[in-house]
């Protein structure tokens, strides 16, 4: 996981740890070579200072041959353990004396190098004149001293440092943790509302406030947000209660009154009747004319009834969602419409229809619909209809396009309206309720009917419906 | 850089001298072949850095630094090269050499040859007052009042030095100097 996707109290730390923790190193480092370096030098200037000491004190022991005393003189740089090798040489560059008594020769150089003091492997070498005050040279001093007391020091400052840098950091990661709480916990309280909100739609709850800055802003604005949004879904809920409590009864309405008319209806009509059997005699032709157009109003009535009732049961008698396989589905549309078919001399024609969840009855219905509208208002020629369907990753959408009279575009949306009918009734028959009942069953599906066309160049009507909740089956 | 340039001129200068000098002890070797008088002759003139004359032993700052033979001079060329060119103190140094004690006017440090050996009470008692460092290699030197005395020790040269001469005519001898010699108290065998 990349510090991009941490989390924020984490990115802080890091953060602050991180740069706290390059500065303490760098100073450490900057210490260490500081210690390093001043030591190197106190170590050379020591050496030199010691050098200078032994190589006074061996003058006379040059000067008049004495190596006793001159190994007695540097005898006395046992005081100093870091000189592991010591060595006088007359003026001849012949080695006199040497320190340690037991020093094998061969670990002295042969002769005396150039006076001054260097870093030389792991040692600290010199050379030293040897002279009488100012006097002619008598022979050279030969220093080695190891550096572990430089390493030793740099050991002990390196501890120090580790130590320090310990510390620091620790000191560092308990601030942080302490400090990084100013700006992660405004912005964490923030985050969990934002997350209580997403999941529980909770518009109630509010960011608590912690300061007064940006971040302060930040919890403002977005509790104001929130507020507007409470206030919005308030008035939303509000609005869907009231339309789904006002459609109930709008549908309860139309079936009950649909159902109840047809009572009443049923009497208008039988009674009708019945004065046409008896009494038809007795009347005039006129007197005829006016039955006949009574019976003609209560038959179409009874017809507007049915179809309102059927569009109102759309939603009150559907049926649960199953997988349903299209392709039967035409075939009890095609064996329906039967006689329509024969008698238009009408070829319905179809591609392999692929399987929906839906509610059975209700997909003939709306498939017979469509079908039955490209037969029905067929041109001149004899009506071709075809079924096809484009499967989709969120829905599958269905065609059926006929040869038919076609439909302008200013009539797309109203068709779809209830008791809409764009021609007179003796042209088409028809309440003009098709369409609307198609539509409702689409809606009832959670999916959208629309139809592309032109006049006098055919139709093709779309449904699509949602492959989600176990969507298409294959 | 001057003192530097002046001790390599030096060094130059006496090389022929001091090749010839291996008496010290790690040249065990060379040792023998190495004259007994070279050695003493460089003894001397190292002599000159080790001891303090009083003020007044010099006439002025640059005055020479006189090294005196008295009786046969048994050095041979040696003191002579030893001391050539070099500087002590700022001084050259002067080799004289004496016959008879009423030579020496000015003298630093006066070598005793062996063959005075006959006269060397007179000699050292008509010095007691000068400052000048006596030096001897006859047995009993030292004892008998003369300041410091070489003895020959497995092919090197001790010295043996009598302190309380040496600061009775107020001669200081460097502590190093002392540190590298045997010290004596006359009287005392």
């Amino acid at each position: 996981m990349s510090l991009r996707d941490k989390p924020i109290r984490q990115k802080l730390m890091a953060i602050l740890l991180l740069t706290s923790g390059v500065v303490v190193v760098l100073t450490c480092a900057a210490f260490l070579t500081y210690e390093f370096v001043t030591f190197r030098q106190t170590t050379l200037k020591n050496l030199s200072t010691l050098g200078r000491i032994i190589a006074a004190n061996s003058t006379a022991s040059l000067a008049f041959q004495n190596e006793a005393d001159a190994r007695e003189i540097l005898s006395a740089l046992r005081a100093e353990p870091h000189i592991v090798a010591a060595g006088l040489y007359d003026k001849d560059g012949r080695l006199f004396a040497r320190y340690p008594a037991d020093l094998p020769v061969a670990a002295l150089p042969a002769a005396p190098d150039q006076d001054g003091y260097r870093f030389e492997h792991s040692h600290l070498v010199g050379y030293a004149p040897v002279a009488q005050a100012s006097n002619a040279r008598l022979g050279t001093l030969y220093l080695q001293s190891d550096l572990t007391a430089v390493y030793g020091t740099l050991r002990l400052a390196g501890a120090i440092a580790a130590l320090v840098m310990g510390v620091s950091l620790l000191v560092a990661y308990l601030l942080s943790a302490t400090l990084q709480g100013t700006i992660s916990r405004p912005i964490l309280a923030l985050a969990h509302t934002a997350k209580g909100v997403s999941e529980r739609h909770d518009y109630s709850v509010r960011a608590p406030k912690l300061g007064a800055d940006e971040l302060g802003l930040l919890t403002d604005a977005f509790n104001q947000m929130l507020s507007r949004i409470e206030d919005q879904d308030r008035a939303r809920l509000q609005l869907i209660t009231e339309l789904e409590r006002s459609n109930k009864e709008l549908e309860q309405f139309a079936y009950v009154a649909s159902h109840d008319l047809q009572e009443p209806l049923r009497m208008v009509s039988s009674y009708t009747e019945l004065l046409e059997r008896r009494y038809g005699d007795k009347l005039d032709d006129k007197g005829r004319t006016f039955i006949n157009f009574a019976v003609d109003g209560a038959v179409r009535m009874q017809r507007l009834i049915n179809d309102l009732l059927e569009f109102s049961r759309v939603s009150t008698r559907g049926k649960p969602m199953q997988p349903v396989d299209v392709n039967r589905v035409l075939g009890a549309v095609r064996a329906n419409l039967s006689v329509a078919i024969r008698e238009a001399g009408a070829l319905v024609t179809n591609e392999a229809l692929p399987s929906v969840v839906a509610d059975e009855t209700q997909l003939v219905q709306l498939l017979q619909n469509l079908v039955g509208n490209a037969i029905k208002f067929r041109g001149g020629e004899r009506p071709l209809v075809h079924v096809s369907a484009q499967p989709g990753a969120t829905e599958c959408v269905f065609a059926v396009r006929d040869n038919g009279i076609g439909i302008a575009p200013e009539y797309f949306e109203r068709i779809f309206v209830i008791f809409q009918r764009l021609h007179a009734r003796g042209e088409y028959p028809g309440t003009g309720i098709g369409l609307a009942v198609c539509r409702r069953i689409v809606e009832r599906h959670g999916g959208r009917i629309w139809v592309e066309s032109a006049p006098g160049q055919g139709s093709t009507f779309y449904f699509a419906l949602p492959t989600g909740n176990g969507g298409q089956v294959p | 850089m001057a003192l530097l340039k002046t001790t390599l001129g030096i060094r130059a200068c006496l090389l022929g001298a001091v090749v010839l000098l291996p008496w010290g002890p790690s040249l065990g070797a060379q040792a023998a072949r190495t004259p007994e008088y070279q050695v003493k002759a460089v003894f001397l003139f190292n002599f000159a850095q080790f001891v303090d004359w009083p003020a007044g032993a010099f006439p002025d700052s640059t005055a020479p630094l006189i090294i005196g033979v008295l009786g046969d001079d048994p050095f041979g060329p040696y003191l002579d090269e030893t001391v050539r060119g070099e500087m002590v103190r700022g001084r050259p140094l002067e080799i004289r050499r004496y016959q008879t004690i009423e030579d020496i006017k000015t003298c630093h440090i006066l070598f005793v040859s062996p063959s005075e050996e006959s006269r060397l009470e007179d000699i050292l008692a008509n010095l007691k007052h000068r400052a000048i460092l006596t030096v001897g290699d006859g047995a009993g030197f030292a004892q008998r009042g003369g300041m410091i005395r070489f003895i020959s020790e497995r092919n090197k040269i001790r010295m043996r030095i009598n302190v309380a001469a040496a600061e009775a005519v107020r001669l200081t001898i460097s502590s190093k100097l002392l540190r590298a010699a045997e010290i004596v108290t006359p009287g005392k065998p």
